[in-house]
């Protein structure tokens, strides 16, 4: 767990979600707690102010009433015994004489000369001096009665900043503890909202490290984006998966496949050197130049079927005629089915317009006649057609041969599989799988039904209406 | 004629370079791109064999700089990789021809021929003989020893192209691609049937045989 949090601190993105988190949240209690002790402080004074004025109004009453005697006793009695702190009471006659003075002691270095005092009769001003260092200030409310008499009535403001400090101590705990709480919280939303991109960086640490592909992101809610790319990156392993499959295999095959055509051109050669019979030399050394050319055949086929199977093909699409490409193929394999005996025909309809690669397609379509003349006997026919559908082209490829097998026909498509009839006839033995590959690459299927005397073998390739109906 | 030969592989620039000399060429050899580059500049070469990996300098940058400094001598490119794609980029660098390793030698010789004759801009042949073999491409017919040969035409196209190169092997894969515009082996020997057909129409009945087979190589049109 430690390690977890270890890891959320050194990620960047974490770090920084975590810390805006606690920001947000740590400046908006601030925003709240600033406010409330503005609210709280404006009412205090607003209640000091009102103490005083109800002061003022009292001992003024008293005064206009019964004069010095009755303000002082008005003060004894502590009519005002509900307000709380001592209270500065002055009057000064018209005269400028000072009529009634209290005060407690320790305010008596106040140069009262400061306070401001209303001139004209009924008016009242208010004015606030500081009383020592320790930031204390004396509030006075003034007003000049009919008289002319000067009452001035003041109040600490001590009790009150008093009140406001000891708000403002509890409030740095507070804050304190609400710092604690938003980073927690934000470590705490962001490492469990980061979980999906920790998984999948794990998950792809994890391959970097080991090669291992067949990890995979575990699931999350696909509806959301974080969830969404998990499964995204899942699919992609999925496809390299494939390609990585089909490399191998690939390579595998190659590396096996090889083994046999270079054994027999090592074996020919050998055998030419040590008859050291010219004549034979000469034949050997052509029959180790066909080897090499079967070689490479075999190894080009190998690389294309892998390259189809897997999606790296590269397919240079364009609009084809499967009636032009049928004809073609008869054309190059006429001479070829004549001198078999057997009788090539095509009967395909004008257009059949698909969106091929136009070479790997006539590579399919001779793969197929290629098969269909060498395992048809003389007499027999062979007939390609093609048509369409609403939603495929479709080209045929009929012989009159024996068949092929019914447990064959599952195995045809594999790879170097050959039946026990077409062990004789030369040939790779990729023939099929080839045609399987590019077919499926370009979206397609094939499909071959067979019994003796007629065997049928199906290239279905989807049209695209869209594409096609503007050319 | 002259023809620089740019290839890093020993074995593979012996046997091209021999093959070359005895066609009746004179060659100019380089293992690496930059050397290759000096002596495309500096020496006047009818034709140029480039591979595409080489040390120093690739074959694609040497045939672009051969360009930039005006050298138009035309360019056969070799290249293990056999990719369309490929094809396209060395072709639009400024190469000629593309021939894909591994090749036959006769199928190099007669692109070396083709790019000279393009480059020379040769005149159009209207008559082709070999021996007493003689091919209108006018009239489009063939005779030996003043007896018309009825040849159909696929036939005849894979005679003219036989004896346009006369003395030389053609190749199975030259000759589907240029009979039948077909770029892979289709398996089956349709090259084989047609031209057993061509020389059973041409050779069958005369003392002399014109049309060769040269065994794993390909055929050749010569007298004897």
């Amino acid at each position: 767990m430690s390690s977890r949090w270890r890891d959320v601190l050194r990620d960047a993105l974490g770090l920084r979600l975590a810390l805006w988190y606690a920001i947000i949240f740590v400046a908006s209690a601030l925003a709240l707690v600033a406010v409330t002790y503005v609210l709280l402080s404006a009412s205090l004074r607003r209640w000091d102010r009102d103490t005083i004025e109800t002061a003022l109004v009292q001992y003024a009453r008293a005064y206009m009433i019964g004069g010095v005697q009755a303000l002082a006793r008005e003060i004894q009695d502590g009519n005002l015994a509900a307000s709380p702190g001592p209270l500065f009471v002055r009057t000064v006659g018209p005269g400028q004489e000072l009529v009634f003075f209290s005060m407690p002691q320790q305010w008596r270095r106040l140069d009262l000369s400061q306070l401001e005092t209303p001139r004209l009769r009924g008016e009242q001003t208010w004015s606030v001096l500081d009383i020592g260092d320790d930031g204390n200030a004396l509030e006075v409310a003034s007003v000049r009665l009919p008289d002319g008499t000067l009452l001035q009535v003041g109040k600490s403001t001590d009790r009150r900043r008093e009140l406001l400090q000891r708000f403002r101590r509890v409030l740095v705990i507070d804050l304190a503890l609400v710092v604690v709480i938003a980073l927690a919280g934000g470590a705490v939303v962001t490492w469990s909202g980061l979980r999906p991109v920790r998984e999948l960086a794990d998950t792809v640490r994890g391959i970097v490290r080991t090669g291992r592909t067949d990890v995979r992101v575990p699931p999350s809610n696909p509806d959301d984006a974080l969830g969404e790319l998990g499964g995204l990156v899942n699919a992609m392993l999925d496809r390299i998966d494939r390609v990585v499959a089909g490399m191998r295999g690939a390579l595998d095959n190659v590396a096996h496949d090889l083994r046999t055509p270079l054994t027999r051109l090592r074996g020919i050669a050998e055998q030419a050197l040590a008859s050291g019979d010219p004549e034979r030399m000469r034949g050997a050394l052509a029959d180790c130049v066909e080897e090499a050319d079967r070689v490479d055949a075999m190894l080009g086929t190998l690389m294309d079927i892998s390259e189809a199977e897997t999606g790296t093909m590269t397919l240079h699409r364009e609009p084809v005629s499967l009636g032009e490409l049928a004809r073609q193929t008869v054309d190059l394999y006429e001479d070829a089915a004549e001198a078999q005996g057997i009788a090539l025909t095509t009967e395909t309809p004008q257009g059949v317009l698909v969106s091929v690669d136009r070479t790997r397609l006539r590579q399919v379509l001779a793969n197929l006649v290629d098969n269909a003349v060498k395992y048809t006997p003389a007499g027999g026919r062979v007939t390609l057609r093609a048509w369409q559908n609403d939603r495929w082209a479709v080209v045929a490829v009929e012989d009159t041969g024996p068949g092929i097998l019914a447990e064959e026909l599952p195995r045809i498509w594999e790879r170097l599989y050959r039946g026990d009839r077409s062990r004789t006839t030369r040939g790779l033995g990729l023939g099929l799988s080839l045609v399987k590959a590019i077919v499926e690459a370009h979206g397609g299927t094939v499909g071959v039904e067979s019994r003796p005397g007629e065997t049928r073998f199906e290239v279905r390739l989807p049209l695209d209406g869209a594409n096609l109906s503007s050319m | 004629m002259r023809a620089l030969l740019v290839e890093d592989d020993a074995r593979i620039a012996e046997f091209v370079a021999n093959g070359l000399r005895e066609a009746g060429f004179v060659v100019d050899h380089a293992a690496e791109g930059d050397t290759g580059l000096d002596l495309a500049t500096n020496g006047t070469h009818d034709v140029a064999v480039i591979d595409l990996m080489l040390p120093h300098l690739d074959g694609l940058g040497l045939i672009q700089r051969m360009r930039q400094r005006g050298v138009q001598t035309p360019v056969l490119i070799l290249s293990a990789k056999h990719t369309v794609d490929d094809r396209v980029t060395g072709l639009t660098a400024g190469g000629d021809d593309y021939l894909t390793k591994p090749f036959a030698f006769p199928e190099l010789l007669a692109r070396v021929h083709a790019l000279i004759r393009r480059a020379t801009h040769a005149p159009v042949a209207t008559q082709l003989s070999v021996g007493d073999l003689r091919l209108d491409l006018v009239a489009r017919t063939a005779t030996r020893e003043g007896r018309v040969i009825e040849l159909r035409p696929r036939e005849f196209t894979l005679l003219e192209y036989l004896m346009r190169n006369a003395g030389r092997v053609v190749s199975k894969t030259m000759i589907l691609s240029h009979v039948w515009d077909y770029s892979f082996d289709p398996g089956t020997n349709v090259v084989d049937v047609l031209v057993f057909r061509l020389r059973e129409k041409v050779d069958r009945g005369f003392d002399t045989k014109l049309i060769h087979t040269v065994r794993g190589v390909g055929y050749v049109v010569k007298v004897a």
